[in-house]
């Protein structure tokens, strides 16, 4: 568990931001030494971690543009719906982005050295005049400024009729999916004009339709394997062995719901909003609205634990849902070791799960608690009466700031949060690097906060 | 009772999200869609379970407990049929009253307006009835409890908290029941279409001009909903030519209780308008 220390803050310099800024996907690298973040704006920004520990911006580049469908007179949002990267081969990065319907594979490398002494340019790249050249000169390969340049290398559009909701890089780094509401497509990272359709939830009748696909997501060991939750609150593994079109789950976890918690709600809440696969592969995490389930893949009947992120806000569901904040798509993500799950909640927390100890820890990313260097600590959601200073009150949670992505580092105890637009890096005062033994979870009473000056 | 005004409270609600979703950037969000229509359809259920299990079983005979029940809580002793004649008087007036009105008769009479309006032409009969002697064993103490009776006695036993919630909600209450008529209205089938207008005219005798407010409210709501329909295309070319002849007639009817009126059709067909919600 994370006594989680503030090591940089990256955020819009303007204090007013726009609807554009909002961040929409955070995610690591597979080495860990990248971060990338996708805004409303279809803006890509990375960061590279620094030797030191912090991460400042790599590169920053337009992914996707608003666009607009003539067809069906629909604009294409240029949202940043996810992001995921590829393991990293040699000195360039590959990411893929995607959108609403057109995925997009990028290309960042960085180049520091120019030709200079060419013939028949000069150094503005004006055509020289032939008849005052005199000698020849071969070009040589000069230092200049580090340059990050990002290029797009593929564009896998028009296989999505819905909205593209997650995308997935096998582990075979050959081949992805892509998810929409009905269907799930697999690509070749390679070939941009066709796809095999592998899962279709489409019904023939449109009026019969009764779930959408939420999230999907391969294994990360197994190739074949695939996850995809759905509106109902299931979730299915398939097997794309077993036949070519997997509408077939080879199992489906589903938790039988409880008939005396039902209400109008209860389909609602039962949604699945994110799945992850442990780092092992031996669980998988899902979350709906107001919990957090592990699952073994070996037992589908229900999962090996449940943790409640908000209940309180179990009787506010249709207050919630008049303010639509009911249908905000909450992240989880697992750490580097399996042992901690992570997810966001309303007020800007974010809450941890100990899956060994069971116990939990809620703090708050928002400028005014964190400050460089601090500790952050721990808060608490009290339905009643305040009985300390860092209670707050269910009423008092402000639902317009919420914490929808969260990212792990792949084996440190790193973790971005992205709040609306802001986007903070926490990392382990105790063990930020590499696998450590006890878990500790900072006491009520909080520690001495380590203020440096703002700079 | 409170459940049934949060079934209602919740389907204008989603009817509002479905509309405004058609404006919102991106296009139609398929999942959110899905899971408002889905919470449409259980509020509808909530709505309509205790409609049929109070309504379509003795009907008139619970009715008359209600009243019996409302006014021995109030004033204790006083005889059945002496009890009905002034209440079914106010509810002839205050089914479409001012919202101030209602508050003077309490909490349980709004409970009963509900009831009498869910039912086709209730205050019609309620005024035949009145001559019937009520029987005094037809007292809920002895017989079999229905839902709707027990929520009348909550009702009256919890008087003074619904007059709290009749004053608060009391503006809000009517207009919103008869939006979610109005738009029910537009979902009746054929079948619903030639009963309707028979109904109508029972009622319209009785009928008193409602406020400016309730007869905006279902225009509005009533655009809003044609709307709604075109845009879900062909499946709903049944409800499309209804719609445009009752547009005329809808004006006309300025009280409440023709919505009330059409309630139970348009309930009852509400299935393939959720279905058809869906259905894009």
């Amino acid at each position: 568990m994370l006594s989680p220390v503030l090591c940089s803050e990256l955020s819009a310099l303007e204090p007013e931001y726009t609807e554009a800024d909002v961040i929409s996907t955070v995610e690591f690298s597979q080495s860990g030494e990248f971060l990338a973040t996708g805004d409303k704006g279809g803006r890509v920004v990375i960061f590279q971690r620094e030797p030191q520990g912090e991460y400042n911006v790599y590169s920053t580049f337009q992914s996707h543009d608003p666009e607009f469908d003539y067809l069906k007179s629909l604009e294409i949002e240029e949202k940043i719906n996810k992001i995921r990267w590829l393991p990293q081969l040699h000195s360039a990065l590959f990411l893929l982005t995607t959108n609403d319907k057109t995925i997009k594979l990028w290309k960042v490398s960085e180049r520091d050295k120019q030709p200079e002494g060419y013939n028949l340019k000069d150094e503005e790249g004006r055509v020289k005049d032939i008849s005052k050249i005199t000698s020849l000169q071969v070009p040589v390969l000069r230092p200049m400024d580090l340059l990050v340049e990002a290029s797009p290398r593929r564009v896998f559009s028009n296989a999505h009729a819905y909205h593209i909701n997650s995308i997935s890089i096998n582990s075979d780094c050959e081949t992805y999916l892509s998810a929409d509401d009905l269907r799930i497509n697999l690509w070749n990272l390679s070939i941009t004009d066709r796809s095999f359709n592998i899962v279709d939830l489409k019904p023939d009748n449109m009026e019969d339709l009764t779930e959408v696909i939420t999230v999907a997501e391969f294994h990360p060991h197994h190739c074949h394997l695939l996850a995809f939750s759905s509106s109902t609150g299931t979730t299915r593994l398939c097997d794309m062995r077993s036949r070519a079109l997997c509408d077939q789950h080879a199992k489906l976890f589903e938790e039988a719901v409880d008939p005396a918690s039902r209400s109008f709600f209860s389909e609602l809440i039962s949604s699945v909003s994110d799945v992850k696969f442990s780092h092992s592969g031996r669980y998988l995490l899902t979350r709906d609205y107001l919990s957090a389930k592990v699952w073994d893949l070996n037992m589908e009947k229900k999962p090996v634990e449940t943790y409640q992120v908000h209940d309180y806000l179990r009787s506010k569901l249709c207050t919630l849902y008049e303010s639509d904040c009911i249908f905000d798509k909450f992240e989880c993500a697992w750490n580097g070791t399996d042992s901690v799950i992570m997810t966001g909640a309303y007020n800007n927390f974010f809450r941890m799960f100990d899956r060994a100890s069971r116990r939990d820890v809620t703090l708050e990313a928002s400028r005014e608690v964190c400050k460089r260097r601090a500790v952050l600590r721990p808060r608490r959601v009290c339905i009643g009466r305040k009985r300390r200073e860092s209670d707050i009150c269910v009423d008092s949670l402000d639902f317009r700031k919420k914490v929808l992505h969260t990212a792990w580092h792949p084996t440190d105890n790193i973790i971005a949060i992205a709040a609306r637009n802001n986007l903070y890096i926490f990392q382990d005062r105790h063990s930020p690097s590499g696998h450590h033994g006890v878990h500790r979870i900072e006491q009520e009473t909080a520690p001495q906060l380590e203020d440096t000056p703002p700079q | 009772m409170e459940y049934k005004v949060e079934a209602h409270r919740i389907m204008s609600i989603s009817l509002g999200k479905i509309y405004n979703s058609r404006v919102q950037r991106g296009g139609i969000k398929l999942h959110k869609n899905l899971l408002v229509s889905l919470v449409l359809r259980s509020a509808r259920q909530v709505y309509l379970s205790d409609y049929y299990a109070g309504v379509c079983l003795n009907a008139q005979h619970i009715e008359a407990k209600e009243w019996e029940l409302m006014d021995a809580d109030r004033e204790k002793l006083i005889p059945a049929s002496e009890a009905a004649q002034p209440s079914s008087a106010d509810c002839g007036v205050s089914e479409a009253a001012q919202p101030g009105q209602t508050r003077t008769t309490g909490g349980a009479q709004l409970c009963l307006k509900r009831h009498v309006g869910a039912e086709d032409g209730r205050a019609s009969r309620l005024q035949e009835k009145d001559g019937d002697s009520l029987d005094p064993s037809d007292v809920a103490v002895t017989s079999p409890v229905s839902p709707a009776i027990s929520e009348t006695q909550c009702g009256s036993s919890d008087c003074e908290t619904d007059a709290d919630a009749a004053v608060t909600e009391g503006d809000s209450r009517q207009p919103p029941k008869d939006h979610a008529c109005s738009h029910r209205k537009r979902s009746a089938e054929e079948t619903g279409v030639s009963e309707t207008p028979v109904k109508r005219t029972k009622v319209t005798p009785n009928a008193i001009v409602a406020n400016n407010e309730i007869e905006e409210g279902e225009e509005m709501d009533t655009s809003n909903v044609s709307n709604l329909i075109t845009i879900f295309g062909s499946g709903f070319s049944g409800l499309l030519s209804k719609d445009s002849a009752k547009s005329e007639s809808e004006t006309d009817d300025s009280d409440s209780g023709s919505g009330q009126i059409c309630c139970e059709q348009m309930l009852k067909n509400l299935n393939p308008w959720t279905t058809a919600i869906v259905a894009f």
